[in-house]
C-alpha cells in the first residue's frame, strides 16, 4: 500500500456509518420478517385483513344490537375503520415486545443500532395495514360512504399511528430484554387497551365524566381522526387530535431516550 | 512499530456480570428492602444461594494495538477473551474503563449470525453484510467475490437451511472478510470447514494485516496462532498474563498447559485396552536420569520409560514397544522396539522394563506415550496402551526464550549453515 490514508482517529463510540447502510439493513429485516410471517402459507397476506373482518363481524353482532350506537354511517364499516389502526398497533406490539430476544443471536455477537430491530417489526407491519385499509376503499362505495377533502389528513394520522406505536413497540421491547414478565403484561393490557379505546363504540358516546381518561390515551385522538377523516369525511375534533399527537410525541421521546440508555446493557442480560 | 497509529486502545477495562439466574419479583423486593432500610448486601434464596454475587470478567485490562498488527489472543476457557472481543465491538459496554477503537470494526464471534435459514444466499449475503454496515451498492460490487471465496456459486439461490453447516460457515467468514474492515475480530470460528478453506480462510486474513488492517484472532490453535499473528497477549483470569512477540508469549502459554495438564505423571493405564492378555503393563512412569517421576523433560536431556508388567503366563520372547505420539497432530515421532536380546527368552511373573533414550530430539511440544507387546514375531498383541502417560518437552533454562523461531516440525535435527560465496571473477 503506497497511498496513505489519514490515520482513523480514536473513539470510544461506535464509528458513525452510512445511515443508508442501516436503513439497508432496516429494509432487510423487514423483509426477513414479512418472508418468514408468510412463508408457507396458502392465504399468505390475506390473513391480515382477515383479522379485522372478522373482529368486525363480531362487534357488528354484539355492538349494532345496541339501541343507535352509531346513527350516522353504516356500524361495520364504522368498526371496521377503527380496527384497521388497532389490529396495526397490536400486532406491532405484541410482535415486537419479543423482538429483541427473538434476535438476541445477532444482538449478542454483532454491533448495529438496537432500535433497528422493534422498528423492522413495526415496518413488517405496515404491509399488513396496507391490505386491510384497501378493503376500506371497497367497503366506502358499498356503504355509500363517500370521500371528502378530510381525506388528506390521512397521511398525517397514519404518522401519528406509527409514531405511536413506534414508542410503544420501544419500551416493550427493551422492557421484556430484562423481565420477560413484560411479554404477558403486554398482552393482557392489550386486550383491555381495545376496550378503552374508543374502536367498538364512538368517543361521543363515551359518558362526560369519562371521557378526560379515554383521552389521554393517544389512540383515542388517532382512531377517532381516521374515522373522521375517511368515513364521516368531516372535521375532526382538533382538541382531541392535538392532545393525542402532543402525548404521541412526548411518549416517542422519552421512549427513544429510554431505549438508548438501556441498549448497552442488552447484550449482557438478555 | 511505534510509528504506525493505535487502532485499539484498552484503559483500565473491566467487565463485571452478575452471576447465576437474574432475580425474581420475589428477590427484588427483598434486596429493596434492604437498602431502603440501609443494609445493602447480597440477597440469599433457600433455593439458589447468593444471589447478587458478581463476577470479573475482565479486571482492569489496557493495551494498545498498532494499526496492521496479527494480535493472537490465547488463554484457558473463561480466561476473559471472547468478553475482550464482545467489548471491542460493542457489543457490550465496559463496567469501568475505556475501549477506544479508530474504524470499522466486523466481529467474528459467530460466522453467519444474522443470516435467515428460510432467506437463499443471496439475499442472506445482503442481510449479513449489512449488519456489518455496508450498503446495498457496496454489496454489489463485492457480491461475485464474496460467492466465489464461499465456492456456494451453484446454492447461492437456495434457502439457506438446505445449507450444511461448513457452506453456512463459509458464507459468513466471506461475508465479513469482504465487507471493508478496518479492525477484524476472529473467535475460534475456523474450527468449522474443511482444510482447504482454513487455509484460505488464514491466508485472507494475512492480506487484510499486510493491508494495513487489524486482525485480533482468538484460538486454542497455538499453530495458526503463530502462523497468523506476530503479536500475542495470554489472557488468565480476566488479565493480561503475558503479551509480547507471538513465538515467545505462546511457548510460555504452551509450557504452562503442558505443566498443569501433567500434574500427576503417573496417570493409571486404562483399565479396558486391546490385547489379548498373556501379559500386560501394570504400570507406565515417565523418570527422568536421576529415576524420579517427570512430566516435562528439557530438551536434549535423556528420557527414561519405566513400565512394570505382570505375566498370567510364561510368555516366550516378548517384544516391548514404546511409541511417543504428538498430542496435537497424533502423528507418531519415534517409536522404540526391543529386540529378542534385550527380555529373557521366557518372561513370566513380574517386571520391570525401561526404555531408555540417551537424549531427546523433540521440540517444545506435548506427547503421550502409545504402547504395547506383542509376541516375537509382532503378530500377536499381548497388551496395547493406546494412551499412556504424557509428557512435555522444555526448554533446557525452563524460561522459553529462544533465539530463532523453531517452533514448526516436531523433532529438532542438529544442523549447520554453510555460505559459500562465488566471487566473481
Amino acid at each position: 500500500m503506497t497511498t496513505m490514508v489519514a490515520p482513523r482517529r480514536l473513539i470510544d463510540d461506535a464509528e458513525r456509518i452510512q445511515p443508508a447502510a442501516y436503513w439497508e439493513l432496516l429494509m432487510n429485516l423487514t423483509r426477513r420478517e414479512v418472508k418468514g410471517r408468510y412463508s408457507q402459507t396458502l392465504f399468505g397476506v390475506g390473513w391480515a385483513v382477515a383479522q379485522p373482518l372478522a373482529t368486525m363481524a363480531v362487534f357488528t353482532l354484539v355492538f349494532s344490537r345496541l339501541a343507535n350506537i352509531v346513527s350516522d354511517v353504516p356500524y361495520p364499516i364504522f368498526a371496521y375503520a377503527g380496527l384497521v389502526p388497532w389490529f396495526f398497533f397490536l400486532n406491532a406490539v405484541n410482535s415486537g415486545t419479543m423482538s429483541l430476544v427473538q434476535y438476541r443471536n445477532i444482538v449478542t455477537k454483532t454491533y448495529f443500532p438496537r432500535e433497528i430491530i422493534p422498528l423492522s417489526q413495526v415496518c413488517s407491519r405496515l404491509l399488513d395495514f396496507g391490505a386491510a385499509a384497501t378493503l376500506v376503499a371497497v367497503m366506502m362505495p358499498y356503504y355509500g360512504v363517500s370521500v371528502t377533502r378530510w381525506a388528506i389528513l390521512v397521511p398525517a394520522l397514519f404518522v401519528l399511528l406509527v409514531a405511536f406505536t413506534v414508542a410503544v413497540t420501544l419500551l416493550t421491547s427493551a422492557a421484556n430484554v430484562f423481565y420477560r414478565d413484560v411479554s404477558p403484561v403486554v398482552q393482557i393490557g392489550l386486550q383491555l387497551w381495545l376496550y378503552v379505546t374508543p374502536i367498538a363504540y364512538p368517543y361521543s358516546r363515551v359518558p362526560p365524566q369519562w371521557r378526560g381518561w379515554v383521552a389521554i390515551n393517544p389512540l383515542t385522538g388517532i382512531i377517532e381522526g381516521f374515522r373522521s377523516a375517511v368515513v364521516y369525511g368531516r372535521e375532526p375534533d382538533w382538541a382531541l387530535l392535538a392532545l393525542s399527537a402532543s402525548l404521541t410525541l412526548a411518549t416517542l421521546a422519552g421512549a427513544f431516550l429510554l431505549f438508548k440508555r438501556l441498549d448497552r446493557y442488552f447484550a449482557d442480560v438478555i | 512499530m511505534s510509528s504506525r497509529p493505535t487502532a485499539i486502545r484498552l484503559d483500565r477495562v473491566s467487565k463485571r456480570y452478575r452471576a447465576g439466574r437474574s432475580r425474581t419479583f420475589v428477590d427484588l423486593i427483598a434486596s429493596t428492602v434492604d437498602r431502603v432500610r440501609g443494609r445493602e448486601r447480597s440477597v440469599y434464596s433457600l433455593a439458589r444461594g447468593k444471589i447478587d454475587a458478581t463476577v470479573f470478567a475482565l479486571r482492569d485490562v489496557s493495551f494498545d494495538v498498532a494499526e496492521g498488527t496479527g494480535l493472537g489472543i490465547i488463554g484457558a476457557n473463561g480466561a476473559g477473551k471472547t468478553t475482550l472481543l464482545k467489548l471491542i465491538s460493542r457489543v457490550t459496554w465496559p463496567t469501568s474503563g475505556r475501549v477506544l477503537v479508530a474504524g470499522r470494526v466486523v466481529s467474528l464471534i459467530e460466522l453467519g449470525a444474522g443470516f435467515h435459514p428460510e432467506l437463499t444466499g443471496r439475499e442472506n449475503v445482503y442481510l449479513g453484510a449489512g449488519l456489518f454496515g455496508l450498503t446495498r451498492r457496496e454489496i454489489d460490487r463485492r457480491f461475485d467475490e464474496i460467492v466465489q471465496f464461499a465456492e456456494v456459486e451453484r446454492l447461492i439461490d437456495t434457502p439457506m437451511k438446505r445449507y450444511s453447516s461448513g457452506l453456512y460457515a463459509r458464507l459468513g467468514f466471506s461475508v465479513a472478510v469482504h465487507s471493508d474492515p478496518d479492525i477484524v475480530l476472529v473467535d475460534e470460528v475456523l474450527a468449522v470447514g474443511d482444510a482447504a478453506f482454513r487455509r484460505r480462510a488464514i491466508d485472507s486474513l494475512r492480506r487484510l494485516i499486510a493491508d494495513g488492517k487489524t486482525v485480533l484472532f482468538i484460538s486454542h490453535d497455538i499453530w495458526n496462532v503463530r502462523r497468523l499473528c506476530d503479536q500475542v497477549i495470554w489472557m488468565d483470569e480476566g488479565g493480561v498474563r503475558a503479551s509480547g512477540a507471538a513465538a515467545d508469549v505462546a511457548d510460555r502459554y504452551m509450557e504452562d498447559v503442558n505443566a498443569r495438564a501433567l500434574v500427576d505423571p503417573r496417570n493409571p493405564l486404562p483399565s479396558h485396552r486391546g490385547g489379548t492378555g498373556e501379559i500386560r503393563y501394570t504400570n507406565v512412569t515417565v523418570v527422568d536420569r536421576d529415576g524420579r517421576p517427570a512430566a516435562l523433560v528439557h530438551e536434549g536431556s535423556p528420557l527414561v520409560v519405566r513400565a512394570g508388567y505382570q505375566a498370567a503366563s510364561p510368555v516366550t520372547s516378548p517384544v516391548f514397544q514404546v511409541a511417543i505420539v504428538d498430542v496435537d497432530t497424533g502423528v507418531v515421532v519415534s517409536t522404540a522396539t526391543s529386540s529378542p536380546a534385550d527380555s529373557p527368552a521366557i518372561v513370566e511373573g513380574s517386571g520391570v522394563v525401561d526404555c531408555i533414550f540417551e537424549s531427546l530430539p523433540l521440540r517444545r511440544r506435548q506427547y503421550v506415550l502409545r504402547m504395547t507387546i506383542t509376541d516375537a514375531d509382532q503378530l500377536v498383541s499381548y497388551d496395547v496402551v493406546a494412551a499412556g502417560p504424557r509428557f512435555a518437552v522444555t526448554a533446557i533454562d525452563g524460561t522459553g526464550s529462544h533465539t530463532a523461531d523453531d517452533g514448526e516440525g516436531l523433532v529438532s535435527l542438529s544442523y549447520r549453515f554453510a555460505h559459500h560465496v562465488q566471487v566473481l571473477s
